[in-house]
């Protein structure tokens, strides 16, 4: 009985939750790309800011403080409602990649758990850049046989509608500022 | 009719005992008389599956590929891949049973134990274990199998001969990496959610002690010597050293983010970091970690080899198996795996 409410108060859609708990077998992996054309620094410099993920349709504001070294912290605001609270693992600058965790996730923007993701430029040629936005997580329900809204499959098309969604607006931006 | 041509393609121009020589040099030989008895086989046989035969078991790694559904086999003197087997249920962790000859591998999706023969490379059983089998280990004597349900939070204990589960042993919370002790008296737990190591009689199956450990200890190793045990903390991001006989934590080592697995060799400890990217090693003469190596990306499964001078680590999101040279401490090859390689457990052959 009380493991049935417990498992109850866990499908609550805006409970915060701590990530590292007990979570599904299967840790999922998912890799989008996009080409851009321009050159791997002018791409970059649109994303390098931790702290400023305007570039992402989704995102309402950030709010956070460490600049781009490790362990900085960074609050992503959605718009529509809901929030996640992320921290810088690695910057590269000279790499042009970053690599971060969500330490605290919202179900109901990404039905994940503990979630890491990795985004870099990469000189394409011709004076083109390759953007990789990948991540690794497991899904949202933590428990065995999930619900359809929190399993796997879930799981992974949410993450790929965010980096989608991203990658195909940041091609605009910089194609489109010229 | 002894054919050397047969027996080693290729093997044509060195003749008979050049063959005999390249098949002592790639099958290690367990002891003299295997030798002669892969020797005397070899001069039997006009044609063999492959040069090494029985009792000289080739040097292989199994690796678990989750996302993949496969187990592949890497020889470990190329590091090439030579072969796969399908495991449909998202396998992850492996063991080897004593002889080597038969691979246990969890699928948690299906909720089952695979059992592959490996030297035919085939999966030869699957049965029904829990609700979320993942650690897996063997006891060294008598073969019998345990497994770790991280849903269930208990040992299911399997006979080796009739693949029946004859018991289970209530442990805490997620049980994930499994270990016997070389000497098969005791059967050790990391309980991830309860922060602690159970002490488990392999005999009478009652848990003698538990041993608080860090943060969500997740992978496991017994040494040798059964006389020390490390868990890798997953959320404390640190290695717990165990006193086995006492029950007491001798040092807790800091290492990198999200350590996975130990492995031993060399008077080292080898530990895989996963959002570090990197393995720790720790100097066990002074509990001090004395180089971090870069590898690739989620390092996952670690083991070191049977000569102990490689460690190889599964290297999760890049899809590499990757050796390490245990003296110099350096990367020294890797090769390219199905996707998603856990290899959680005992996977050297």
């Amino acid at each position: 009985m009380l493991r049935t409410l417990a498992l109850g108060l866990l499908m609550l859609p805006l409970v915060m939750m701590n990530v590292a708990n007990a979570h599904g077998p299967t840790r999922q992996k998912v890799t989008e790309t996009v080409e851009i054309n321009a050159a791997p620094d002018k791409v970059w410099a649109v994303i390098a800011d931790f702290h400023d993920f305007s570039w992402h349709p989704a995102v309402e504001k950030t709010e956070g403080d460490g600049g781009n070294k490790e362990g900085a912290k960074r609050t992503v605001f959605i718009k529509g409602g809901g929030q996640l609270l992320e921290e810088l693992l690695s910057y590269d600058a000279a790499g042009r990649n970053f690599k971060y965790a969500i330490i605290e996730t919202d179900m109901k923007v990404l039905p994940v758990n503990n979630y890491s993701s990795a985004i870099m430029v990469e000189d394409a040629g011709d004076g083109k850049s390759k953007v990789t936005w990948r991540g690794a997580f497991y899904r949202g329900y933590m428990n065995n046989d999930p619900p359809a809204d929190q399993d796997d499959a879930a799981a992974v098309k949410a993450a790929k509608g965010v980096y989608r969604g991203g990658l195909d607006a940041l091609k605009k931006k910089v194609e489109g500022a010229g | 009719m002894f054919r050397a041509d047969i027996l080693v393609p290729g093997m044509e121009p060195y003749g008979r005992v050049g063959a005999l020589l390249l098949v002592t040099r790639v099958c290690p030989m367990r002891s003299t008389a295997s030798a002669i008895a892969a020797v005397l086989l070899s001069l039997a046989s006009t044609i063999l599956p492959s040069p090494c035969v029985a009792g000289a078991a080739p040097a292989e790694a199994l690796v678990t590929s989750q996302l993949a559904e496969k187990v592949s086999f890497v020889d470990l003197e190329t590091l090439q891949v030579t072969g796969e087997v399908s495991v449909p249920g998202k396998p992850a962790g492996i063991a080897l049973a004593p002889d080597r000859a038969r691979a246990y591998v969890t699928a948690p999706e299906a909720k089952e134990l695979v059992v592959i023969d490996v030297d035919a490379r085939k999966v030869v059983r699957r049965l029904h274990v829990g609700n979320g089998p993942l650690g897996i280990a063997v006891h060294p004597l008598d073969g019998r199998i345990f497994v770790a349900d991280w849903y269930d939070h208990r040992i299911a204990v399997i006979d080796a001969g009739t693949l029946a589960i004859t018991s289970y042993v209530k442990v805490g919370e997620s049980p994930s990496g499994v270990a016997v002790t070389p000497d098969g008296r005791f059967v050790l737990s990391a309980d991830r959610d309860s922060h602690q190591v159970s002490v488990i009689d392999a005999a009478t199956l009652v848990v003698v002690k538990t041993v608080p450990v860090g943060k969500r200890p997740f992978g496991l190793t017994i040494d040798a010597s059964g006389r020390r045990a490390y868990t890798a903390n997953v959320k404390s991001d640190d290695v717990s050293i165990i006193d086995l006989a006492a029950g007491t934590i001798l040092a807790t080592v800091p290492v990198g983010k999200r350590p996975y697995a130990v492995a031993l060799a060399g008077g080292r400890a080898f530990v895989t970091d996963q959002y570090s990217q990197t393995v720790s090693v720790i100097d066990l003469a002074t509990n001090a970690v004395i180089r971090t190596l870069k590898v690739g990306a989620y390092p996952e499964g670690i083991a070191a080899d049977r000569t102990g001078r490689f460690v190889y680590v599964a290297c999760w999101e890049d899809n590499t198996l990757e050796r390490i040279d245990v003296d110099s401490l350096e990367v020294t090859a890797r090769v390219t795996v199905p996707d998603g390689p856990r290899a959680f457990g005992d996977f050297l052959r």
